[in-house]
């Protein structure tokens, strides 16, 4: 055995060491970009993470029409129900957004506007990793996706923000990956603190909202929004709801932490935010 | 063996660890079981060791380790060099310590899984990511989901090992 690792073993170590060292630089180089073999390696595989994506979504449909067949019919009734009552909300809301328009007027503030540049992906690869919450997606630099941008369902929903970029696809960091560090804001209340993954909540799929200001008077159900303070990210993006409000270990501030809007496992096309505006 | 031989039998393996990484990089992360996704890529290179050897276990590792490190997020180049060297050892116990069967291979997998938990989670705690016990909660149900692919796995390559294997092909 000896012997043997004396003869082998260090060859196949200083290569498999050689590769280490020379992906890892690539990343660190290259930053947010894909290193070149993994770009290479994402370009190649794409057709056939195209495919395995289409036939598990395919099951999946299957499986969904067969077997959950009374349950797809009563969502299909629920749905029903929910659109009418969404559409006296829509009337509500007109003439709610009447009345805030006066108020804005009242109180000069200017309205907001932001022009959005959205690029359609699909999710390509799930989540492949226990200790980060990452999705593949089917866009990358030749569609102008960069790193950054965020990413959101089609009813605006946030998804998370796109982390590395290849020519063809794009890995995007989920909004309970660890990695996320944005401004956020209490719709109801205006409270503003920092959204964050953190790994604890990620196995749940929560986040958290940290920083609360003192006299913010939370309450479970108030929904979340993206703050677009420092204009890094858009605003106004939904984000979830709050489930409950905790103080810090250390007793000095408070955090609410978030159940995501958005179904993780249920993605199947995303659009990315290429650009936007923020017109104050 | 010819060279011609043995470029076809490390085909055949490839030909297997195909329907492996695609289970594990396109599939399992839609399903997760107890909210976790097992890795079936350390399973291959440790069963392909036990199986092979040291010296194909290390080259199939580092193959593997290839794979993992440009294919999946975030993982840089760490793991070639750790599925190298998982390789070269499980390669020499399943010869000279363990059997050169399952049960060889159930006991090399844990132990890797093992180093690799303990690298996540000394990572993890290095840049304080989560209490300890919400990383060894992950940990073990990694470690155990795992653990439940190994039969499957090892059933592939053994399976190939029986009409390729060592050298059955001269």
């Amino acid at each position: 055995m000896k012997q043997f690792l004396r003869q082998n073993g260090p060859i196949l170590l200083v290569i498999a060491l050689l590769l280490s060292i020379l992906i890892g630089i690539g990343s660190m180089v290259l930053g947010s970009g894909m290193d070149p073999l993994s770009n290479l390696f994402s370009v190649v595989t794409t057709p056939i993470r195209n495919g395995v994506s289409a036939a598990a979504d395919w099951a999946e449909d299957v499986y969904a029409y067969v077997f959950r067949f009374d349950e797809i019919q009563d969502e299909l009734d629920g749905l029903r129900a929910k659109v009418a009552e969404m559409e006296d909300q829509v009337r509500e809301g007109q003439d709610a957004q009447r009345e805030n328009e006066q108020l804005r007027e009242l109180l000069n503030l200017q309205e907001k506007r932001r022009d959005f540049v959205f690029e359609s992906a699909r999710v390509t690869a799930p989540v492949t990793s226990n200790w980060e919450s990452v999705l593949t997606i089917s866009k990358g630099s030749n569609f102008g996706v960069e790193a950054g941008d965020c990413v959101v369902t089609e009813t605006g929903v946030l998804v998370g923000v796109v982390s590395e970029v290849g020519t063809n696809s794009a890995r995007v960091s989920t909004i309970i990956n660890t990695d996320i560090d944005m401004g956020g804001i209490v719709a109801r209340t205006y409270s503003a603190g920092i959204l964050e993954g953190d790994f604890t909540l990620m196995e749940a799929g929560r986040l958290r909202l940290s920083y609360l200001p003192d006299g913010a008077q939370l309450v479970a159900g108030d929904e979340v929004l993206t703050s677009g303070k420092g204009g890094v990210y858009p605003s106004g993006l939904v984000v979830g709801q709050v489930e409950g409000v905790f103080t810090d270990p250390s007793g000095k501030t408070r955090y609410a932490v978030i159940v995501p809007t958005v179904d993780l496992d249920a993605l199947v096309e995303v659009f990315v935010i290429k650009d936007f505006n923020v017109v104050e | 063996m010819t060279r011609q031989d043995q470029i076809i039998k490390w085909l055949i393996y490839t030909l297997g660890l195909l329907p492996i990484w695609i289970l594990d990089a396109f599939l399992l992360g839609r399903w997760p079981v107890w909210g976790v996704k097992p890795n079936l890529l350390l399973l291959a290179a440790v069963s392909v060791a036990v199986l092979e050897g040291a010296k194909a276990g290390g080259g199939f590792g580092l193959g593997v380790g290839l794979l993992w490190a440009i294919g999946y997020p975030g993982a840089h180049g760490l793991p070639i060099l750790f599925l190298t060297a998982a390789g070269l050892l499980a390669g020499n116990a399943g010869q000279y310590a363990l059997t050169q069967g399952y049960a060889g291979c159930l006991i090399c997998s844990a132990a890797t899984l093992a180093v690799m938990e303990g690298i996540h989670i000394l990572g993890g705690l290095f840049i304080r990511m989560a209490p300890l016990s919400v990383m060894l909660s992950v940990a073990g149900k990694e470690f155990l989901l795992t653990l439940l692919w190994s039969p499957l796995v090892f059933l592939i390559f053994w399976l190939i090992f029986r009409k390729v294997g060592l050298d059955k092909l001269a």
